[in-house]
């Protein structure tokens, strides 16, 4: 840049903390100097397209996955007993958040398959598809192993929000049980293109997806049911337009 | 050519710390949430969660540059924030306190992913940012936001933590310098260096 004078000025124009005099002989010098003038419209811009970022919002699971910690630890309070039917509020948190750490392990397991060392080597990789390149029985047996992880903490959400969905109002039940047939399709055709393609690291991703949809939505329904229970209605409305 | 000598609206005030928004009676609202979440009450714990985990779950998409790690250290950041209410004397807005809580948090873990993976961040130097603000200009069309993104996750780590937090989450230069522990300066400079490079990232 062959101006390099007013680069203080400038930037400090972009602060806004420009001084009125600094300002005025800004002004007059981007009427005459192409190249400032065009590396303050610009870095304005890049101020104002940065402040317009949106705030996003924290996954849905972050929080139980907190308090799961936090009860797990010994440092809040037993939550208020507040009974709703057959299980308390606490009773619901203490079971998705115990489910979210088995639901932890068993992504725990998944990284081993992309570091894991290749003795010997896998059946051929599909085309334009990754192939982990370790045998076919140690794969399989990882697979399997987090799959059971997977089912147990699918079989412990089941149970929880199967015995409570009566609370939930019939339209919205049977979008959840829409929802949820839809995921468990994906999750059998991902289990069989698993079975045919066990080195496929992009099947056994999209398969773990789907489990992983499976989770927060049972997550969700346990969640919107607590919600309904303490008569929050807000919450309540937030998490039918998440599930649906 | 007229120069702006405000920032706008949406910056004048701090998005987060709350400055400006009647600070008395803010102040004393924090301050009995954290004597509720001190007595282990985790409804208190949730509303604190609910009121800032947005704002801070944006700011470690935008430092770590992916939603995975960024929902990792966000729950990291909320059980050492809960570890260390203690220490909250209210002296700094709650917001400025979890925000300083929250960046050493990704900052270390920043150094550390680098350091696992060898791929270590230099500063800027002075011929990258001279030549940042010299050449042809951005093109007329609006920024998109993918591209900011994209050009966020290319900055250094230090330019692009005090960047995100004046120009993103709108915090004044002081509270940048007292979040990440530097001169007020070097929070204008780094800022400013941040824009310069992102003008030559955008420019691609």
């Amino acid at each position: 840049m062959a101006c390099t004078r007013y680069l203080n000025s400038i930037q400090e124009a972009v602060d806004g903390t420009i001084g009125s005099i600094r300002r005025a002989e800004l002004e007059l010098h981007v009427d005459t100097c192409d190249d400032c003038r065009g590396l303050l419209e610009d870095l304005q811009r890049i101020r104002d397209a940065s402040a317009a970022l949106p705030v996003l919002d924290a996954p849905d699971g972050a929080w139980l996955q907190i308090a799961g910690r936090l009860r797990q630890e010994g440092r809040v309070a037993p939550a208020p007993a507040v009974v709703t039917g057959r299980r308390s509020y606490g009773t619901w948190l203490a079971a998705a958040a115990a489910v979210i750490l088995m639901v932890a392990s068993a992504w725990f397991v998944l990284p081993r398959f992309a570091s894991a060392p290749a003795p010997q080597t896998a059946s051929a990789p599909a085309p334009g598809n990754a192939a982990d390149t370790r045998t076919v029985e140690s794969v399989q047996n990882d697979v399997a192993v987090a799959q059971q992880q997977f089912e147990k903490a699918i079989a412990e959400l089941e149970k929880v929000a199967k015995s409570n969905q009566q609370a939930l109002d019939p339209e919205t039940s049977a979008t959840i049980d829409k929802n949820l047939g839809i995921i468990d399709q994906a999750i059998a055709d991902n289990r069989v293109a698993v079975a045919q393609e066990p080195s496929s690291v992009a099947a056994r991703e999209t398969l773990f997806q789907a489990l992983r949809s499976k989770v927060t939505l049972l997550q969700n329904t346990i969640a919107l049911i607590n919600e309904m229970r303490k008569g929050n209605n807000a919450a309540a409305a937030q998490l039918v337009n998440k599930s649906s | 050519m007229p120069v702006t000598g405000q920032r706008g609206a949406s910056m004048a005030t701090s998005k987060l710390t709350g400055q400006g928004s009647v600070p008395g009676e803010t102040r004393a609202a924090e301050l009995r949430l954290v004597e509720r979440c001190r007595n282990g009450e985790l409804g208190a714990f949730e509303e604190l969660y609910r009121q800032h985990s947005g704002r801070l779950f944006s700011l470690a998409v935008r430092m770590l540059g992916n939603q995975a790690d960024a929902e990792d250290q966000l729950q990291e950041i909320f059980l050492s924030a809960h570890r260390k209410l203690e220490s909250f004397r209210g002296e700094a807005a709650l917001g400025t306190w979890l925000y300083r809580l929250a960046m050493n948090q990704l900052l270390d873990y920043v150094r550390s992913r680098a350091a696992r993976t060898g791929q270590l961040t230099d500063g800027l130097d002075d011929a990258t940012v001279l030549a940042d603000a010299s050449g042809h200009r951005l093109a007329d069309r609006a920024i998109e936001r993918i591209d900011l993104e994209r050009a966020l996750t290319e900055l250094p780590d230090g330019c692009r933590a005090a960047f995100l937090l004046h120009d993103v989450e709108g915090l004044e230069h002081k509270e940048v310098s007292d979040v990440l522990g530097i001169a007020e300066g070097t929070s204008k400079s780094q800022v400013h260096k941040a824009r310069l490079r992102l003008r030559g990232l955008l420019r691609r």
